[in-house]
């Protein structure tokens, strides 16, 4: 397939023909050195993180001329933000301060043992910069070009996107430029920039000695228990009752106590009403409190001083700024996440999305799923490669570990009625618990729906909640029912087992 | 509840009424009690007879079985202790951690007592035997007699520790898993058992005849080995035992032949462990005088599916059934379904097949269905497509631990969706990552149903998930990023 465009492009005060020359595409692209003229690929990314990374890669290795546009390092939240890296490296540490306590109860002679953030930053800044180096020699291998800036929509006949100055374009570009932690402005809250946010926080230097997390969601708890658990003290401040009230409500509960029998102090019904920094560095944090329930009470103010760590975990916003995606007919939601069908297709032909920027599901693996079909679909003929965004199994790295994977007890009752669905429960203290001092609970539960008593839930909290969960999430994803669970043999001596034989 | 019963007395049959019991169970372990407690929520009126033979060496343990005293229970602590042990490489005090595993087990023991009571299950701390079909003696450990009556009798003995009898100085000087958890100073090196004692700091030497791991897929034993060798239990191969003798100083000398050479090897050890096998106490049940037949070879009960034996109204299961999963699981799922069957509740049978286990040691494996070897057996190597991936955990990155020996492998079936016929998994944690997969294996996964799963990340789990590269390919199975 040969065809010669000419189009006109107005460049400040010059005016330019641009001539274009696509071809078919099994051969190799001739790519113009020109400034002026608009390199073409098969297959144009905007954002080298999970997503991005993994879509360009498979349609690459389906024949594919791929490229992968990218501000800043490559890998994205994932890997070059080191968030899911960092933050099990942390809860890792974490879990090690635990057994710490512990040691002395299974037979070994304690001693005080100090920990050194400094250490382990150093280590994770090393097996980061190999990982970035591990991406970059990945996509050169795969022959994929990679084009390090900031990309932004101009429009044409063909969607077009521009880069320091320079044009590319595609049949089919991807928009996988992910998100960023929310932040409130200074106008809504005095003194908000005081804080920091998850970006921050694996920036630190050091551990903080009083942290103050605002937010109720994963990050908050996940944040608020490495630092707790290495020995900052901890205060979240939450605007309701509880923390993750997205999860089962049996998971929100249980979590919430587990925090604050770790020591953490959860303020509840709270918000920050100013932030303010006095002589020494240091910040104070006003809060004001107020129980909806309680109608006739006055709010309660109140104070945390001496605070060297105030972060920010309220929610994630999409990276769409500055892509100029109202003048090409991408919709936004009222969120600002890019509006996709379950094919990834956003409002205009030959623009697509995944991963963190279209605000569903927001984990690495899923935009790597959703990278790699939609790669299938566009150059493997599979026309209906998409992902299931049901039973998508998720782990909150808190202390203890929750896992979860399916509807909640709530949304099995909202959609299929109280009376088509039984939840069987159980907890106990995990026998690594058996010889100490400390202890941690394990809860367990299956939500079932109809007369064969099929899976649709199964939410846990519990010491190798973890790593338990991926072989369940298979399982479910099969249909398992409660007498499928029945009849699995269990593996003694586990915590797992307890789901094979619920009662 | 009540029947009619005939007793034999001196050559003479009576009809005299009714039986003393419903049933009598004759072991006190994971199955026997599993089986009892069962029984009598069901309403019968049930009988639980637990005595143990003290070891060699005096051991001795209260009410639960083998799991709960000197397996399962006491081992998986020991494991914990000892995979600590390994992150912190300090002495520590074995004085101070060992009364607090007993205390446990104590606490596991009287928790069984109470719960025996709860649902009225008469228990008796006596040595049991058959004397015909519907009676059972129970001697105490003073000699005194007691003789129950009942409608049906099931053993659930379990097994013991085998000692190589054959060698001199084996039984003198040499100790089993029934003593290594009751010991009253830590002995400072054993054969075999030898995982938990090298996290907890003592040097060990496994002494092996052929094969580690016998019965398992044997690449995945091999990983097993190799990272106990890493971290420095040593391995004495294709080694055999010839004598063990004390030495004026107090040492063991042990001499073994090395197969390979044909030469003798001597070496001197605190601590001998057997760890051979184990074989069913039969000899005192007072079997072959009421008919149960037994496997020669091996000494266990032949029973059929439903648990019977050749004695119609006699049944066995656990560790005593021949051919059956020296498992806990199993013994208590049997026994739970047995006490159904028998109280006529159900017809199910116990299934033995798709049973997942996980062998503790310091790097843990995990596996369900087939092994390899099993697999290719079974269904001809041109048939079966085998994944296989060597992974890394997070943890280990940090720690700067070498990971070689995390590996996972999927046995499946060639062809179609290519279902899984085995699922092997070395690495942390195993037994928790196992279960899950175990059910899914349960309900008939394949390779694309594991694939379509998403993974969860960062975990060892998600590698299961993502699984690519097949051995038949030849290609580098190592993973490499996300």
């Amino acid at each position: 397939m040969q065809w010669v465009k000419i189009c006109r492009q107005s460049l400040s005060s010059t005016v330019n023909t641009t001539l274009t020359v696509a071809l078919s595409r099994h051969k190799l692209i001739r790519r113009s050195m020109a400034s002026d003229a608009t390199t073409r690929f098969d297959f144009l990314v905007i954002g080298g993180g999970s997503g991005g990374l993994a879509g360009a890669r498979r349609a690459a290795e389906l024949g594919a001329t791929a490229a992968v546009v990218e501000s800043h390092k490559l890998g994205g939240t994932c890997v070059s933000k080191n968030v899911c890296f960092w933050s099990q490296v942390m809860w890792n540490a974490a879990v090690h301060a635990e057994y710490l306590h512990d040691h002395s109860d299974y037979g070994f002679d304690g001693g005080h043992v100090h920990f050194s953030w400094e250490t382990i930053k150093t280590k994770r800044d090393a097996y980061v910069s190999r990982l970035n180096n591990i991406y970059r020699n990945n996509l050169d291998k795969a022959k994929i070009e990679t084009i390090q800036g900031h990309a932004r929509f101009i429009d044409g006949p063909d969607p077009t996107v521009e880069v320091n100055g320079k044009k590319y374009t595609a049949p089919h570009i991807l928009i996988a430029t992910g998100g960023f932690p929310s932040v409130l402005s200074d106008s809504d809250v005095p003194g908000a920039s005081l804080g920091i946010t998850s970006d921050g926080f694996f920036e630190l230097e050091s551990l903080p000695k009083r942290s103050v997390i605002v937010g109720a969601g994963y990050i908050a708890v996940e944040m608020a228990g490495i630092l707790s658990t290495l020995g900052s003290k901890t205060s979240i401040i939450c605007r309701q009752t509880g923390v993750l009230r997205n999860f089962d409500t049996l998971i929100s509960s249980n979590c919430t106590k587990e925090l604050q029998n770790s020591g953490i102090e959860l303020w509840k019904n709270t918000q920050v009403k100013l932030v303010s920094k006095t002589g020494n560095g240091l910040l104070e944090v006003t809060l004001v409190t107020k129980d909806p329930e309680k109608k006739n009470e006055e709010e309660k103010i109140g104070t945390i001083q001496e605070v060297d760590c105030l972060l920010w975990a309220i929610g994630r916003e999409p990276n769409t700024a500055g892509l100029n995606l109202s003048q090409m007919g991408v919709d936004i939601d009222e969120r600002g996440f890019i509006v996709v069908d379950e094919f990834q297709n956003t409002t205009r032909q030959g623009i697509y999305a995944v991963g963190d920027v279209c605000g569903k599901a927001l984990l690495t693996p899923v935009a790597i799923a959703a990278g790699r079909k939609l790669a299938h679909r566009l150059f493997d003929g599979k026309e209906d490669a998409k992902v299931d965004f049901s039973n998508i199994p998720t782990v909150v790295f808190s202390h203890p570990p929750i896992g979860t994977v399916g509807l909640t007890e709530e949304e099995a009752i909202k959609n299929r009625g109280k009376e088509n669905v039984k939840s069987y429960k159980t907890s106990f203290t995990p026998m690594y618990h058996a010889i100490t001092t400390r202890k941690t609970q394990c809860i367990m539960k299956l939500v079932c729906v109809g007369k064969e008593e099929k899976v649709v839930g199964l939410h846990m909290q519990g010491i190798g909640c973890d790593e338990m969960l991926q072989g369940f999430a298979v399982a479910i994803k099969m249909g398992a029912t409660k007498a499928d669970f029945d009849k699995t043999i269990a593996i003694h001596p586990t915590s797992s087992e307890e789901f094979v034989t619920m009662r | 509840m009540a029947a009619l019963c005939r007793i034999e007395w001196h050559g003479i049959w009576f009809v005299t009424g009714t039986f003393d019991y419903d049933l009598v169970v004759i072991g006190g372990g994971s199955g026997g009690l599993a089986c009892s407690k069962e029984a009598a929520q069901l309403g019968q009126k049930v009988a639980v007879l637990d005595y143990v033979e003290p070891s060699v060496k005096g051991t001795k343990w209260g009410i639960g079985g083998t799991c709960v005293n000197v397996g399962c229970i006491p081992k998986k602590l020991m494991h914990q202790a000892a995979l600590l042990g390994t992150a912190l490489k300090d002495a520590q005090k074995y004085e101070q951690w060992r009364p607090a595993v007993q205390n446990h087990v104590r606490s596991l023991n009287w928790g069984h007592r109470v719960q025996l009571q709860d649902k009225e299950v008469k228990y008796l701390n006596v040595k049991g035997s058959l004397l015909d079909e519907h009676t059972v003696k129970g001697l105490t450990r003073t000699g005194k007699e007691t003789m129950l009556t009942a409608k049906n009798i099931v053993i659930a003995t379990g097994g013991r520790p085998k000692y190589p009898t054959h060698i001199p100085g084996a039984v003198e000087h040499g100790i089993t898993s029934d003593d290594i958890f009751w010991l009253k100073e830590s002995p400072d090196v054993a054969l075999e058992c030898a995982g938990f004692l090298t996290g907890i700091g003592l040097e060990t030497t496994v002494m092996v005849r052929s094969i580690p791991l016998r019965g398992f897929d044997q690449q995945m034993a091999g990983l097993v080995t190799d990272y106990m060798e890493a971290y420095g239990t040593k391995f004495s191969w294709r080694s055999v035992p010839k004598s063990v003798d004390k030495l004026s100083s107090g040492v063991l000398q042990v001499t073994w032949t090395d197969e390979q050479t044909g030469k003798d090897q001597r070496d001197t050890f605190d601590s001998v462990l057997w760890a051979v096998g184990r074989a069913p106490e039969t000899k005192t049940l007072g079997l072959e005088k009421v008919g149960v037949k037994l496997n020669k070879e091996s000494g266990k009960i032949l029973v059929a599916a439903d648990e019977s034996t050749s004695v119609p109204n006699i049944y066995a299961f656990g560790d005593i059934g021949e051919g059956r999963p020296e498992l806990t699981p199993t013994a208590i799922k049997a026994g739970k379904l047995l006490a159904r069957r028998l109280a006529g509740r159900t017809n199910e049978l116990m299934n033995y097949d798709n049973v997942a286990t996980t062998v503790f040691t310091p790097l843990e494996y995990g596996c369900v269905g087939l092994s390899e070897e099993e697999a290719e057996s079974r269904h001809g190597k041109d048939s079966i497509e085998v994944y296989h991936a060597f992974y890394k955990p997070l943890e280990f990155t940090v720690a700067e631990r070498d990971a070689s020996q995390c590996y996972i492998k999927v046995v499946c079936k060639r062809g179609g969706d290519q279902r899984i016929l085995g699922l092997h998994f070395t690495g942390p944690n195993a037994g928790e990552v196992t279960q899950g997969f175990a059910m899914g294996f349960q309900c008939g996964a394949t390779l694309t149903h594991l694939k379509e799963t998403v993974g969860i990340h960062p975990t060892c789990a998600e590698e299961l998930t993502k699984v690519n590269v097949s051995k038949r390919s030849g290609l580098d199975a190592t993973v490499t990023g996300c």
